[in-house]
């Protein structure tokens, strides 16, 4: 009996666990392939996959909605900067070694999330959306007048991280022959924080925390009756998710080289929603597809813009590729509440070969 | 068991695999030279030239909120790029401008700038002053590109390959309320308003109006906004309150308008005077067109598009031939006036027999006169200093091509001479 059990598991696990180390082993390598240009984009994913799963967390799984992701990425990355700076700029800086100063901008995030948590476990659902986008206000107005901490309109350089003895800047280092510069040095961090975070997420999702957030979301009332403590899981998640953001902030701030306060804008919290939309709410894998979705979308067509139809090339009239990226997030957003419900995710569970349902549900309610 | 051991088996091939393929050196990105050659006619060149075409980069914002500017740059360089094809190229070569909308979102700015860099030999057009600084540091250590930014903030001074053209804000701020002093009147002991909007562009020019109203023996009276107040009426109200003798708006279109309009409406009969961004010929259209006809001028870093050059009328002639639905505006001076820098320094670059980014880089700091053919002469043999300290004070009037009458030739203040950034 017990022979047979294991037989069939063993039997599972090598086609599983050869999709995963192709796909490692692919991801590992490109660094050595790819131009600059596809590394810096796929960074942009993962910092923006690293969000997502905060935000997926707590809007997703816990129902909650929020538009001041925006600002907690912003109190990452200037988090960052402000620990790991040494003030030879002119701005505030502690001078702190660089893999400190990104745990505690993390931490930070955390704490300006905790900060607000007696709001965020006393609010449900919009109410909660309409509260946190005073954050981002406020966050615009701090970034553009704290010239000492901020740097103002033009931002503040970012100081490169310094791990092990390996700076991640652009001093050149070569492997195998090829010269290896600050993405395709961050590209192999990047991958290390995003499978931590994937890893870390899905451990939330899977366990109690995650049953009782799913609970929340579905039923607030019926899940005080289990005796889930609503209002503290609530606070919780929303800090975890700006956690998140913090870390997804440092990221992004080390692919920039440079904070700008432009960026941390209303535009930007949208997007995240749209990513986990897109993606499919509830589910890590879908934060992540959506992400890449969504930030490599406007890339791409940019990119592609001379070779598109219907996209024009700049100057000569008609769609910009700006445009026509905002067009088709649009399109995508209402094709996916249409026709998939779920989000991306949805459309690998449709296919026979996974029918396993351990994913937390992800239905659009 | 069986299993366990096939997949070790296969992973272990393929780690084998993966290490040959890169020892190889398969990878194109593998070092080999340092890509510098000697191409036609016993021209050194680098990135972005080959023995047919020189590459240039433009990255713009056309669908963000510099919209209008970056439409008129581009075309305005388009335009140079395909006279100059028609008349040969350079140094036998096409010119090829490869532009790049970003929409004024960071994010795309630096994918469309790192996308670029392999790829041309440097850029003509960079709009987006937090974008130029983000990638300063890596023009300045590795990818000594030429860039030409379309903003003219001092902070972007200092760099021997990020080069401003014509007076920065704070210059030209400062011979604005020179030309306030010498001609409207205003004298010391005078208050003067200045509006001006919240980051880079308004902070540069209240550099310049503290610094000139320090010489002058004038009280500064600031009024700090945000780009999206679009209606000035409290500012105004503060400012006559205050007791103005003349104001001073380093803000967009919009505001200007707003400003002059309610000040006339009110009974605040001062000059006002704004900085290149704070006009848009469309203006005269709105309700605020007598008003800003009567009572506003503006400085700018060029002879307007409108002006008695024939540089200026042939590129007006052609521009409207080229693109006749599109307006006349100041962009097409600015975009013109980058374009053929650019181009003047990769015709010196030619007769060094010289292309590659250094050369390209060398040639420019030699260019210590050159007259784009709006009134101003740029002298780009020091980094640290803008290119021109002049400026040409521009009365809004319908009457004229572009809206635009110069009613002060290129000039530059005492206080602007002795100024440091």
């Amino acid at each position: 009996m017990s022979e047979t059990l294991r037989s069939a598991r063993l039997r599972a696990v090598p086609t599983r666990a050869y999709a995963w180390t192709a796909a490692g082993l692919v991801l590992a390598v490109l660094p050595f392939y790819l131009d600059r240009f596809w590394l810096q984009a796929g960074l942009f994913a993962m910092a923006a996959a690293l969000g997502a799963l905060g935000i997926n967390l707590l809007t997703g799984a816990t129902g909650q909605l929020s538009m001041g992701h925006a600002f907690f990425l912003a109190v990452g990355a200037y988090g960052y900067c402000a620990f790991a700076g040494d003030g030879t700029d002119g701005l505030a800086g502690l001078g702190l070694p660089g893999w400190l100063a990104a745990v505690l901008a993390v931490a930070l995030a955390g704490l300006a999330g905790g900060v607000f948590s007696p709001i965020a476990g006393r609010l449900r659902g919009a109410y909660l959306g309409i509260a946190t986008l005073a954050l981002i206000f406020i966050g615009q107005h701090v970034l553009f007048n704290a010239h000492d901490l901020t740097g103002g309109y033009n931002g503040r350089a970012v100081p490169p991280l310094t791990l092990f003895g390996l700076t991640f800047d652009d001093s050149e280092l070569l492997v195998a022959q090829v010269p290896f510069g600050a993405v395709e040095k961050l590209w192999y961090l990047g991958l290390a924080l995003l499978l931590g975070g994937v890893l870390f997420a899905r451990g939330v999702l899977r366990g109690r925390p995650g049953r009782a957030m799913n609970a929340i979301r579905d039923h607030r009332i019926a899940a005080g009756v289990m005796g889930i403590p609503v209002a503290r899981h609530r606070a919780a998640v929303f800090v975890l998710s700006s956690m998140y953001a913090g870390l997804a902030g440092v990221l992004l701030a080390l692919v920039f080289q440079r904070t700008v306060p432009e960026y941390f804008g209303m535009a930007l919290s949208l997007e995240y929603l749209a990513m986990i939309v897109i993606g499919g709410l509830g589910s890590v894998a879908g934060a992540v597809a959506g992400a890449v979705f969504v930030s490599l979308l406007p890339q791409l067509l940019t990119r592609y813009s001379d070779a598109l139809p219907l996209v024009s090339a700049p100057g000569t009239g008609g769609i910009a590729p700006g445009e026509a990226a905002r067009y088709l997030y649009g399109a995508a957003v209402v094709a996916v509440v249409l026709f998939l419900p779920g989000g991306l995710v949805r459309l690998a569970a449709r296919t026979p070969e996974t029918p396993k349902s351990t994913e937390p549900s992800g239905e659009a309610r | 068991m069986n299993h366990r051991r096939q997949a070790v088996r296969g992973l272990a091939a393929a780690l084998a695999a993966l290490v040959a393929l890169t020892a190889a050196g398969c990878s194109s990105k593998a070092k080999s030279g340092d890509g510098k050659q000697t191409g036609a006619g016993g021209v050194k060149t680098g990135e972005g030239v080959t023995d047919g075409t020189i590459s240039l980069g433009a990255l713009t914002d056309m669908t963000g909120v510099y919209a209008t500017l970056g439409k008129s740059v581009t075309q305005s360089q388009q335009l140079y790029v395909k006279q100059v094809n028609a008349a040969g190229g350079i140094c036998g070569r096409k010119l090829e401008l490869t532009v790049r909308d970003h929409g004024y979102d960071p994010q795309k700015a630096l994918a469309a700038y790192t996308e670029l860099e392999p790829k041309v030999v440097g850029y003509t057009q960079f709009i987006g002053s937090p974008f130029v600084a983000a990638v300063k540091q890596r023009v300045d250590a590795q990818d000594k590109g030429l860039v030409l930014p379309q903003a003219w903030s001092a902070s972007l001074l200092g760099s021997p390959y990020i080069r401003v053209l014509g007076a920065t804000y704070d210059v030209e701020t400062i011979n604005a309320v020179d030309f306030l002093l010498k001609e409207k009147g205003l004298k010391a002991g005078d208050r003067l308003g200045h509006v001006y909007f919240e980051g880079d562009y308004g902070e540069n020019a209240l550099k310049g109006s503290k610094y000139a109203a320090g010489k002058a023996g004038l009280t500064v009276v600031e009024q700090k906004i945000k780009p999206t107040d679009n209606d000035m009426s409290a500012q105004v109200a503060a400012l006559k309150q205050a007791g103005v003798k003349a104001v001073v708006i380093s803000a967009g279109p919009r505001q200007a308008a707003s400003l002059v309009g309610v000040a006339a409406a009110t009974g605040l009969r001062v000059p006002v005077v704004g900085n290149n961004s704070a006009f848009a010929p469309q203006l005269l259209g709105t309700q605020a067109g007598p008003a800003l006809e009567k009572m506003y001028w503006f400085a700018s870093p060029s002879l307007p598009i409108g002006a008695d050059t024939p540089t200026a009328k042939k590129l007006v002639a052609e521009y409207r031939a080229a693109y006749p639905d599109d307006g006349l505006d100041n962009g097409i001076v600015a975009g013109w006036t980058a374009a053929s820098v650019f181009g003047e320094a990769l015709k010196k670059a030619c007769l060094d027999k010289d292309l590659t980014r250094e050369g390209v880089d060398r040639a420019l700091l030699s260019l210590n006169a050159h007259d784009a053919g709006f009134g101003m002469t740029h002298d780009l043999g020091d980094p640290t200093a803008p290119s021109s300290r002049e400026s040409v004070i521009i009365q809004p009037d319908k009457s004229v091509p572009g809206g635009m009458r110069t009613v002060r030739q290129p000039f530059v203040s005492d206080a602007a001479k002795t100024y440091t950034p």
